[in-house]
């Protein structure tokens, strides 16, 4: 009877990775094909390790071998979509821009990304939003950074992980001995994987399409991902990026075209 | 059960007396010194990324609209940090933000943040170089880091204890929660003791960093004895208690420590016989083309003692045009009975300066009118339209006039 516990805990270490992901569009939002122009501005990448205490401690040499993990991945997959793809990694690297244009637009699109945070993923659902898909735009800001430089796209990207440190997993394999005896912390956790992307249509300005990412483990020392290897990298790209639901009214369309032949 | 609360208790009022006194003791400034050198970079992993997550939050500050864009300004600012700057002198960057408030920050790596409420409270050079040299010393002396490294420690240690007295605690059949929370508590004291050392270690380095550049020492003590003085005007007038800043949760020992201490370490650096330099006019002249925002920013953010504190302060060195007029506008804004008399009053000895802003004039003119003085206030008012013939309201007061 007293190995019930410990036995119910061991069970569980199994169940409690995970990766989730929730993805919004907007309702005639058909993901980009063929000969497009994609603008990525400047991937937004930091990698930790946590803390004995739970605190994540940034890592100088693990971000950047992350952001170039994940700017060679992101470039690999939209090469196998068609697009034309520029990956911004300054302010100042767009010709015929200004630094600070390119900061409004970020700083935009950073502002309705709270936004979404709030009303599409944190419960604060909006009553005049419900089932419209993704209803948010940059407005004349986007448009007009569009026409500018003639891209069709722009793509943001956050991406962060963490991983635990030699003191969060003893104290793990502590929590997890101390099932035994009465005392039990199966899920000590702390480290893991959050990313999101939006992507604006620079034609009509409006976000046509959002996506969070979760990936991580309530055992500390279990992964779910790895940013600072190219396997990795390329693993959250397709995670978060690979699988571009269309709007639900192009949805509706291509079931009707399916229904009549 | 019983005996374990009390012994709780115990635990508890020992914690509380051993880390969480409000007022560290005073450290002497000859013992203090920098712990970097000119162009100093990181070395170690913690430290390295933490500087790598700052250089976007740089960008995106020195890329900020809120920051003020008179380039003689901050030139000037840029200098003055620099003279205080110790070993760090040519590694220290500062950003003016327009916002009215007693603040200034220093980021961990060599960037500073400062407020335009603290340039409108500075009497003199001196007193700015205080803040500037404390916030310098933030940087000379690693604070950051430090702290980050103590939280990482003390965090170690708590969740590694209470894992471990979970553990021997289940074995043995006894509840070890309460004295759990006890540790968290104690542990959260003791974080917010060692940020308010490591702001007495600020002070003390950096008012040896003035003194050293040939500032009275004793600037320090005054910036925060006027700011004790305008948190209780402050609260007087709105009926309220002054929060004084005991507190054993504060980041910051309370002002009136740091102006004791601030004082008793002046004593120790202070030259008898020595002229000391306060830089008055050359800070005045520095400020004098955003004088009139800083003013109007504060007086419209409708904290009618603080304004009239700082008015009054900065008038103890002679009272001008400009600050008569801001004084009448703090009284007029108040929007109380028998206030708009003060203010007229004001802004009657306003226009009697050489300097009175075209505004004055107009407030000047318009008070003289509800007094049933027409002459006088035409008058004023065709002042006024010499002074800002291309005001926003001038079309009104022209029809005014000539009704």
């Amino acid at each position: 009877m007293r190995l019930m516990v410990p036995l119910a805990a061991l069970a569980s270490l199994g169940l409690s990775g995970c990766v989730q992901t929730q993805q919004y569009a907007d309702l005639q939002f058909a993901p980009p094909q063929g000969d497009y122009r994609l603008l990525v501005l400047r991937p937004d990448v930091q990698v930790g390790a946590v803390t004995t205490g739970g605190m994540v401690e940034a890592r100088a040499d693990w971000t950047e071998q992350a952001r170039a993990n994940v700017v060679a991945a992101l470039r690999a997959q939209q090469a196998g979509r068609g697009a034309q793809a520029t990956i911004l990694e300054s302010r100042a690297a767009l010709p015929g821009v200004y630094a600070e244009q390119v900061a409004e637009l970020e700083r935009l699109n950073a502002a309705v990304n709270q936004s979404i945070a709030l009303h599409k993923y944190s419960g604060a659902t909006l009553p005049t939003k419900r089932r419209r898909g993704l209803e948010y735009t940059l407005g004349e800001v986007a448009i007009g950074f569009g026409q500018r430089t003639g891209y069709d796209y722009a793509l943001f990207l956050h991406a962060q992980d963490s991983f635990a440190s030699g003191g969060r997993v003893a104290l793990q394999v502590l929590g997890i001995a101390g099932c035994f005896v009465g005392f039990c912390a199966p899920n000590v956790g702390g480290a893991g994987q959050f990313a999101y992307a939006s992507l604006v249509d620079l034609k009509t300005g409006e976000v046509v399409w959002f996506n969070v990412l979760q990936a991580g483990s309530q055992v500390a020392g279990m992964k779910m991902g790895d940013l600072r290897t190219p396997e990795g990298a390329a693993q959250l790209v397709e995670r978060l990026l690979g699988r571009m639901k269309p709007g639900r009214d192009i949805r509706r369309a291509q079931a009707a075209q399916r229904a009549e032949r | 059960m019983k005996a374990l609360s009390r012994r709780s208790l115990l635990a508890g009022a020992g914690a509380a007396t051993l880390f969480g006194s409000a007022a560290p003791a005073r450290i002497p400034p000859a013992g203090i010194s920098p712990l970097v050198g000119p162009g100093y970079r990181p070395v170690d992993a913690d430290e390295r990324g933490m500087w790598q997550q700052m250089a976007r939050v740089e960008e995106e500050i020195a890329g900020s609209n809120l920051l003020v864009k008179d380039a003689a300004l901050n030139a000037y600012l840029g200098s003055l940090i620099g003279k205080v700057g110790g070993p760090a002198t040519r590694d220290l960057r500062i950003y003016l933000a327009r916002i009215p408030e007693f603040n200034a920050m220093m980021f961990p790596t060599g960037m500073a943040v400062v407020f335009t409420g603290l340039l409108l409270r500075m009497r003199d050079e001196a007193q700015l170089a205080g803040v500037l040299a404390h916030e310098a010393s933030h940087f000379l002396l690693k604070h950051q880091i430090r702290q980050w490294r103590d939280m990482r420690r003390k965090t170690d240690v708590l969740s590694f204890a209470s894992m471990l007295g979970g553990v021997v605690g289940g074995a043995a059949g006894y509840y070890t929660g309460n004295l759990d929370q006890l540790a968290q508590l104690g542990t959260i004291l003791t974080l917010f003791r060692y940020n308010r050392q490591l702001e007495s270690e600020a002070d003390a380095l950096g008012i040896k960093l003035i003194a050293g550049a040939g500032y009275a020492p004793i600037s320090m003590a005054e910036t925060w004895e006027q700011l004790t003085g305008e948190i209780e005007l402050s609260a007087a007038v709105r009926r309220k208690r002054p929060d004084r800043g005991y507190s054993i949760f504060a980041t910051h020992p309370a002002p009136r420590e740091r102006m004791i201490d601030l004082r008793a370490s002046a004593a120790e650096l202070a030259i008898p016989g020595r002229s000391y330099d306060r830089g008055r006019e050359r800070y005045l002249s520095a400020i004098a083309a955003i004088r009139p925002t800083l003013l109007d920013d504060q007086v419209k953010l409708n904290d009618a003692g603080a304004s009239q504190y700082v008015i009054q302060t900065l008038a103890g060195d002679g009272w001008n045009g400009l600050l008569r007029f801001y004084e009448g506008e703090s009284l007029r804004l108040r929007n109380t009975p028998g206030y708009d008399a003060r203010a007229a009053l004001s802004y009657a000895a306003a226009v009697a300066y050489p300097d009175a802003p075209a505004d004055a004039w107009r407030w000047h003119g318009i008070a003289l009118m509800k007094a049933g003085r027409g002459e006088e206030s035409r008058a004023a008012l065709r002042r006024y339209l010499s002074l800002a013939p291309t005001a926003p309201d001038a079309p009104f007061v022209r029809q005014m006039l000539a009704s």
